[in-house]
């Protein structure tokens, strides 16, 4: 793969969020990682509104039996190459959903599955740093570090949080 | 034709300088949103993110092609050149350097009118096309919109044309020169013109034919990797050359106020003109088009044909009588 290949794949992000029977709760830290305080689109994050578009599906929810189909369709018409991360404990595997009579496993038995991010929901911070470690980059060590990225690096957050 | 109009035409201030005008118009237009959200927009890719449209560029250029089982395969797959080309060969007509363009006839504003319509016609041709349920819906979004700002557009180009008495666009900006621009002439016409371009441009209140929240992609739904790069540089470059026509029809292009008739760097002052009042008129594009939520068509509809295809026939008569 050429240089300008990896730099665009790594500095280019698409992503096509998907609700796979959630309980809408990561759907909202998603958009909070896209509102101002954390801003998503510095990463070059874009939310694009076509599966065919997108380089990253971000499932949350845990895959029921009404919405396995609907999500493998989905990834079907993404074009490689495709990433998938599964965001918050029911994606990984049930959550609190464990149990229910049409449910009973994570994403990663309907699609693969390359980065789970844990959490119920998981903070934006942790989407973030999910993304960002998902294209090869590691925040804490070399990105965030730097001055460009923006104001709100995660340490500094989680600080004035306290 | 000789080698330096094939290097004027293709690379300077013809095809690469345009498009790399579109790649930083795209930046900016994410930069400005991002601002007037309150967010810092695109940081990683080059200095300030100057770069992000070139990365989105390249990934998409490096993704998998996929061509849906019933689509037209020959206008899928070969469409979206013809669609750059519109705006392409719509810039040559525009004067960048000096006051006249690369190439420019009598008759160039007819040209342009066809190249307007012919890359909606393109659009609509790519989304019937890719055969989708979403692309199909908004083609029919698309022509009805088409339909209702077609008129304005037209009419506002013609007026400063009937002030310049001159049909062609490097004829129009000469007519400019010292200061006589029609913004000051045919007002009313400018502002419908940015209205209409607005709708050309599918950008709100007129991003009927692509809402988001609605038809998904709207007729870009079903186009991925090379042919969706493509497209969307395309639309970038409407963008600059919507903008580029609005500064050399009403504000005078590359005719200044002052210095213009100074004998050393008299090319690049022309150069800076333009690209100043370029810039001021795709802010003022960024600014309304993030202040504003998308009408319905039915309002869409009723905006044009009630209130600037009169607006712009007056504007049209008023100039014919003062001429
Ligand atoms: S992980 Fe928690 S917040 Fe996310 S969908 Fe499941 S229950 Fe809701």
């Amino acid at each position: 793969m050429s240089y300008l290949t990896r730099w665009s794949r790594k500095r280019s992000i698409w992503v096509f969020p998907v609700n796979a029977a959630s309980c809408n709760g990561c759907d909202i830290e998603i958009l909070a990682s896209l509102t101002p305080r954390y801003d998503a689109e510095r990463l070059g994050v874009e939310v694009v509104a076509s599966p065919r578009h997108a380089d990253v599906l971000l499932v949350t929810g845990t895959a029921n039996s009404m919405t396995r189909g609907i999500l493998k369709k989905i990834y079907e018409q993404m074009p490689e190459p495709r990433l998938v991360v599964a965001v918050g404990a029911c994606a990984l595997g049930a959550g609190v959903m464990r149990g229910c009579y049409n449910v009973g496993h994570g994403v990663d038995k309907v699609i693969p599955v390359n980065l789970f991010i844990p959490g119920c929901p998981p903070r934006p911070e942790a989407i973030l740093f999910g993304i960002l470690k998902l294209v090869g980059e590691h925040p804490r060590g070399q990105v965030v570090a730097k001055e460009q990225i923006g104001k709100v690096s995660t340490t500094e957050h989680e600080e004035g949080e306290k | 034709m000789d080698a330096l109009e094939v290097v004027e035409i293709l690379v300077f201030p013809g095809l690469t300088f345009f498009v790399w005008l579109a790649f930083v118009f795209e930046w900016l237009d994410r930069k400005t949103t991002a601002r007037m959200q309150g967010r810092i927009g695109p940081m990683l890719a080059g200095p300030r993110g100057i770069l992000q449209p070139v990365a989105d560029f390249f990934k998409l250029t490096s993704k998998e092609e996929i061509v849906p089982q019933f689509s037209d395969k020959l206008v899928f797959e070969w469409g979206p050149p013809f669609f750059f080309a519109a705006p392409a060969i719509g810039t040559i007509f525009i004067p960048v350097v000096g006051l006249n363009a690369i190439v420019s006839s009598p008759y160039d504003l007819l040209f342009i009118l066809f190249v307007l319509a012919f890359s909606t016609l393109m659009a609509g041709m790519l989304g019937y096309a890719s055969a989708g349920r979403f692309s199909t819906i908004s083609i029919g979004r698309l022509v009805l919109q088409y339909a209702s700002f077609e008129i304005p557009l037209l009419l506002a180009i013609v007026s400063p044309a009937v002030a310049a008495g001159n049909l062609s666009i490097s004829g129009i900006v000469q007519a400019q020169s010292n200061f006589h621009w029609f913004v000051f002439v045919v007002p009313i016409g400018f502002a419908v013109f940015i209205v209409s371009s607005l709708a050309e441009l599918e950008k709100p209140p007129f991003d009927i034919p692509d809402a988001k929240t609605e038809i998904a992609a709207g007729w870009m739904t079903e186009f991925s990797a090379r042919p969706l790069a493509y497209v969307k540089l395309t639309e970038s470059l409407s963008y600059v050359f919507l903008s580029a026509l609005a500064a050399s029809l009403f504000l005078g292009g590359t005719a200044g106020p002052v210095l213009t008739n100074v004998t050393i760097l008299q090319d690049g002052i022309y150069l800076a003109y333009f690209l100043i009042k370029v810039f001021a008129i795709g802010f003022a594009i960024f600014a309304i088009k993030t202040a504003l939520a998308r009408v319905r068509i039915n309002q869409a509809a009723n905006l044009f044909w009630t209130v600037l295809t009169p607006l712009s026939l007056l504007q049209l008569g008023i100039v014919i009588l003062l001429r």
